[in-house]
């Protein structure tokens, strides 16, 4: 039954990495699987927001639902979140989301007394657990211009008061986008660049210099010593055909050739801070995996086949 | 009012099979595969891979309808092979490319830190 593999062993290598971003190569795999990636870290990768909204005073501007959308927007720390189960699935609670395996409680009590405008931001949700907590941005670098209070939720005027409670509950992006832990996740083929030397050598510096101006985007430059024609940045290139159509106009076809490579991909990866940018392709790929498991074929789906090249023969194959 | 549950896009119902098998009745070594609340994720990385196996004559996948939370993948092969081999061939495959893709990306995150 085994038969021969048709595996792939892709190769990765990190260019950048930050607690929010991170750039990396993928290489040696096909663009299926490097899409099916990036489908899963904006869609499928569960992390915690604020689900649930019990509102027990509201005397600010903003009525009950905005407030309640607003807290859903909220990212909150996720770590925990691969390990956690859904509510919906919850045997110890009966979905009703409030125990320790599936939810966190957040309380929000704010009242404006004096005649200076009180912000309330997502610095005044207290947490029951504290792993799961509002994303603190302050400590990103080249943020201590401001005094970083956090994410605005409403702004009280003298006398106005908000008081309610949230239950944050597991989700995935696909559920809504609140459960999302990707800002931005893409990916380009990785541009391979030809230059023909030759009839390079053919153009004058005035017509280099206007051939390599004519890329919206800075790939070519030219030489200052040798006056020749160099790829500085490959990756810059976005697959406008300017520098193709240039050459053409001035009747050097050919002058230069751009492939895709079909199995090189750059990635770029922002997380919205509820886990680290690293952590979510790590995610990524654990639960392609679990899909993966999850569509193998069952055990009586292969004996219905049982009747095999028979049951196709009676039904006149 | 009515809406239906957003969670019916992507949890399978119960009663029902996440995955169903059909043999095609005219063709030999031909087969649809129903997959339950999956979408091109999974649809074009299966058929990618089923076209790496030369036994395989024909890979497809169709999403029928963008209300309808399932994927068809269609199978022909030749008679060296049988689209369920196929098929549990390609995902084998594909779990272990990932597998590798893991091992790969957690070495090269320790490679990067100790590198700063």
């Amino acid at each position: 039954m085994e038969g021969v593999s048709y595996q792939r062993y892709p190769r990765v290598k990190i260019r950048e990495m930050r607690d929010d971003y991170v750039k990396f190569e993928l290489r040696d795999t096909d663009s299926s699987v490097a899409n099916a990636l990036r489908r899963v870290m904006i869609a499928e990768v569960p992390t915690i927001a604020i689900d649930l909204v019990e509102i027990e005073v509201n005397s600010s501007v903003l009525n009950d639902e905005f407030i309640a959308h607003r807290l859903g927007l909220i990212p909150l720390t996720s770590d925990r979140a691969m390990s956690m189960r859904f509510s919906r699935d919850c045997d110890a609670c009966d979905g009703d989301g409030q125990c320790e395996y599936c939810s966190v409680e957040f309380h929000l009590r704010a009242r404006c007394i004096g005649d200076q405008t009180l912000d309330v931001t997502s610095k005044d949700l207290i947490s029951s657990d504290h792993t799961v907590t509002p994303v603190d941005f302050s400590d990103s670098p080249g943020d201590d211009s401001s005094d970083n209070r956090g994410i605005i939720i409403v702004k009280l005027r003298r006398g106005q008061e908000l008081r309610l409670r949230a239950i944050a509950r597991k989700g995935i992006g696909k559920d809504h986008a609140k459960w999302s832990p990707a800002a931005t996740v893409t990916f380009m083929y990785e541009p391979e660049i030809h230059i023909n030397e030759d009839l390079m050598e053919t153009l004058s510096l005035e017509e280099k210099k206007s051939w390599v101006d004519s890329s919206p985007t800075k790939v070519f430059d030219i030489d200052p010593n040798t006056h020749q024609v160099v790829v500085v940045d490959p990756e810059a290139y976005t697959y406008d055909d300017e520098v193709i159509k240039k050459a053409e106009a001035m009747g050097k076809s050919g002058l230069v050739e751009i492939y895709a490579k079909e199995d090189s991909f750059i990635f770029t990866v922002e997380s919205t801070g509820a886990i680290k940018a690293s952590q979510l392709v790590f995610n990524a790929i654990e639960v392609l995996k679990q899909k993966l498991d999850a569509v193998r074929l069952s055990e009586d789906a292969v004996e219905a086949d049982d009747f095999g090249e028979l049951g196709a023969h009676m039904r006149g194959g | 009012m009515n809406a239906p549950d957003r969670y019916e896009r992507f949890v399978v119902p119960e009663g029902t099979k996440k995955v169903s098998y059909e043999r095609d009745t005219k063709i030999i070594n031909a087969a649809s595969f129903t997959i339950e609340r999956e979408d091109h994720t999974i649809g074009n990385i299966l058929r990618m891979q089923l076209h790496r196996d030369p036994n395989v004559l024909f890979a497809g996948y169709k999403l029928p309808h963008p209300l309808q939370y399932k994927i068809i993948v269609r199978i022909h092969t030749t008679s060296q092979s049988s689209p369920m081999q196929a098929y549990n061939q390609a995902i084998n495959d594909l779990d272990k490319e990932f597998d590798s893709l893991k091992s790969a990306f957690e070495a090269e995150i320790v490679r990067h830190s100790s590198e700063y």
